[in-house]
């Protein structure tokens, strides 16, 4: 008998086998996947955190290690940020926001981050260009100066250590003035300027 | 108790000393600033004098920043000539009823940044310029202004004051505006640049109605012929 014959024979064979037993493959599917869903386990709390710390599952402790590490940074952060920003009962506020005066002028906040200045002052148009120094009586290298002034516009510049400095941050403008910057307050117009 | 006592001294001299800073500085005579010229000095000091007096007589004038500004002229390094040719600028706008504020403050702003007197005055000559062409120009637009108190016929008759404050921060911005770089045929932004300024001046130092006036009569044409007067 030859090769080819041999394997007509046995393809035949198998499909009348198939043929025979298709109708007990009907709704096979669904029936697994019905014995399955009853079997499925219930994933309860204990269950979670034997998971978690289980041996086999070392990259989820460095997981969790990493993020309550994070979270406890955090928490210091937060803690260290808060315990200096609070405010100290027997300091004076610092008020960015306009205060008016019973003269009508307000009170305008001129605040300036210099680390390593010795001298810092304000010159304007307020003060006819001549010095207001600004103080920093804790030392941390925040240089501040509170100024009452009328309702108007102001230009001004700071004198660090002897150099002008005429952009202020908190400025509502700059302009140019004999080649150098100015900064730009307006006082008295809803509430900003101070 | 004795504690109490000295600092209810110390508090009386200093409110002494106060009101008589403040009464000295509300007191500004004429014979203040004749002094302060001397010490230039200026060739016609008569001329000097009478713009200040005229100044002196309006409600506006700031006396105090003029007198310094005098003061500080007389002790710059500059030569006798170059102060006198500086100090003409206010006298100038003085003698047309110009305000003077800006000039003021802008030469005092010259001397603490101790730049040359020829960019001092450069400054100077541009903002006098623009001074007085604002002013033409609000009036050519039919905003002019009234002597306080007298009655106001119409609602673009101005008190001076009212008027002045207009006229310097018209032209103070377009004086900016070109002492920053920015060039005189730009009209539509000098209009921004003065809109800008005048809005956030209303309420607090100009008057609504003399702002919606002067932005509603003003147009960016006008501004770009001020600015080329003050340039050429």
């Amino acid at each position: 008998m030859r090769s080819n014959e041999l394997d007509d024979i046995l393809r035949e064979a198998l499909r009348q086998e198939v043929a025979e037993r298709s109708s007990a493959l009907a709704g096979l599917q669904e029936h697994v996947v019905a014995e399955l869903g009853d079997r499925r386990p219930r994933l309860r709390l204990s269950d979670w955190f034997r998971q978690l710390v289980a041996p086999s599952r070392g990259g989820r402790i460095g997981q969790v290690c990493v993020v309550g590490g994070t979270a406890a940074v955090c928490l210091l952060f937060g803690f260290f940020v808060a315990t200096r920003l609070a405010p100290d009962p027997g300091a004076p506020a610092l008020r960015l926001s306009p205060s008016r005066n019973p003269d009508g002028t307000q009170e305008v906040v001129f605040v300036l981050p210099a680390l390593n200045a010795t001298n810092v002052s304000v010159v304007g148009t307020f003060n006819s260009w001549e010095p207001t120094a600004l103080s920093d009586e804790d030392q941390d290298g925040i240089w501040m100066a509170s100024i009452p002034l009328p309702p108007g516009r102001y230009e001004y510049a700071f004198v660090i250590d002897g150099r002008w400095w005429g952009q202020d941050p908190l400025a509502d403008e700059y302009v140019r003035s004999f080649g150098e910057y100015s900064s730009v307050r307006y006082v008295g117009r809803g509430g900003d300027g101070a | 108790m004795i504690g109490s006592r000295i600092r209810g001294g110390a508090l009386l001299c200093t409110l002494f000393l106060v009101g008589t800073g403040l009464l000295a500085a509300a007191e500004i005579a004429l014979s203040d600033f004749a002094r302060a010229i001397q010490s230039i000095p200026v060739s016609d000091i008569q001329r000097v004098l009478t713009a200040i007096e005229s100044g002196l007589a309006q409600e506006d004038f700031p006396a105090p920043q003029t007198l310094q500004w005098i003061e500080r002229l007389a002790a710059s390094p500059f030569s006798a000539q170059e102060k006198e040719s500086l100090l003409l600028h206010t006298v100038i706008a003085l003698e047309n009823g110009l305000p003077v504020d800006g000039l003021v403050t802008k030469g005092l702003e010259g001397l603490a940044r101790a730049v040359g007197a020829p960019k001092i005055e450069q400054s100077l000559k541009q903002r006098l310029i623009l001074l007085g062409e604002t002013r033409d120009l609000l009036i050519a637009k039919g905003i002019f202004s009234v002597a306080p108190g007298s009655p106001q016929a119409v609602a673009t008759a101005l008190p001076t004051p009212r008027f002045n404050l207009l006229v310097t921060h018209i032209s103070g911005t377009v004086a900016d505006y070109l002492e920053g770089g920015g060039s005189p045929f730009e009209g539509e932004t000098l209009y921004r640049e003065v809109r800008s300024r005048l809005l956030s001046l209303e309420g607090a130092i100009l008057v609504p109605e003399d702002v919606d006036l002067a932005l509603k009569r003003i147009e960016p044409a006008d501004l770009t012929r001020m600015a080329l007067c003050a340039v050429t």
